[in-house]
């Protein structure tokens, strides 16, 4: 089925993000990056340490042909640091897309919505594609419309609670009220739930932690390409519409009953 | 001299460019990114910044990440 998610001059052919943060090695992650089908991936910039140099995924990564990187800014506490990283990330990466995640407590890590307000509007000048991680707030997902994001990524719960689609009502005004992609970042725990995000409306979810920390990585990601394709392809059907009253399937006529 | 390594004092003798740094830390260069004082320098120029004193040299790579 051909239905790409394009951001202006970049396409997409899997609906599914995956990071690939918390894997137990390299080689299951990218197992469980082939099996998702997915051609977008985050990653992470850390300072060079020549003793974990097995951590440095460049390499593996590179290997997959038709796979995207798109570096995240975690770790930045400010817009500052945010830009900074991005840069970095771009250097590397010969990508635009930059994930903006700016989330300074690390008790809840939700994000700071000003200074990501504020980095995006400078990203975006940049010629970043620019996809930030935010609150599902439908009033900051338009403003970053307003500014040139490429998308937004509203949260369905905190990152790496497993908490699922607790911001649903959220995301469905924001899916109404933007025109850019909404994609669905963190919180989901179960491929039905990357399916209800499509069903919903949303263009794509990301996905790490259900991945990485289920116990068997490879299969969960080929679980979630299938959620999320079957979620599309509903979302494309058209749900039919929910009713208060009971609506009968069968026919009700009362030939069972004669009086004689 | 002393320049500031990802954080941390490292002691270098006579001149160093960007690049020579690298290679003598057996870094990976096509998987690294830079950044000296606070900012980024592409990898194209690495081999004209002559690092001096106290310079604050960053060496980044990918890692995993959500």
């Amino acid at each position: 089925m051909n239905d790409p998610l394009t951001f202006q001059n970049e396409t997409l052919h899997s609906r599914l993000l995956i990071g690939t943060g918390k894997f137990a090695n390299v080689e299951t992650m990218i197992a469980a990056v082939k099996a998702s089908g997915t051609d977008l991936v985050t990653v992470a910039l850390r300072r060079f340490n020549k003793a974990q140099a097995e951590d440095d995924l460049y390499g593996p990564l590179a290997q997959l042909e038709k796979v995207k990187l798109m570096p995240n800014t975690s770790g930045a506490m400010n817009a500052k640091e945010a830009i900074r990283a991005a840069m970095l990330g771009r250097e590397l990466s010969k990508s635009r897309f930059i994930k903006l995640e700016i989330h300074p407590n690390p008790h809840h890590l939700l994000p700071d919505p000003i200074e990501t307000y504020e980095a995006a509007i400078e990203l975006a000048k940049q010629d970043f594609l620019v996809l930030p991680y935010i609150p599902a707030d439908p009033v900051l997902a338009k403003r970053l419309e307003d500014v040139g994001c490429a998308a937004v990524m509203p949260l369905g719960a905190a990152i790496g609670t497993g908490k699922g689609l607790s911001t649903a009502e959220m995301i469905r005004i924001i899916i109404r009220d933007t025109q850019v992609p909404v994609i669905v970042d963190a919180g989901l725990r179960a491929p039905s739930e990357a399916a209800q995000a499509l069903e919903m409306g949303c263009e794509a979810v990301l996905v790490n932690s259900a991945i990485a920390a289920a116990e068997d990585p490879e299969a969960m990601a080929a679980a979630f390409k299938t959620g999320v394709e079957s979620g599309r392809a509903a979302w494309k059907a058209g749900l039919m519409p929910t009713s208060e009253a009971a609506v009968a399937s069968s026919p009700l006529t009362s030939f069972l009953s004669r009086d004689d | 001299m002393q320049i500031i390594l990802n954080g941390e004092p490292h002691p270098l003798e006579g001149d160093y460019t960007l690049l020579a740094l690298l290679e003598t830390l057996e870094v990976e260069k096509e998987h690294t990114a830079l950044m000296l004082n606070g900012a980024v320098i592409p990898a194209t120029s690495w081999h004209k910044h002559i690092l001096k004193e106290n310079d604050e040299v960053e060496i980044m790579v990918f890692v995993g990440g959500g």
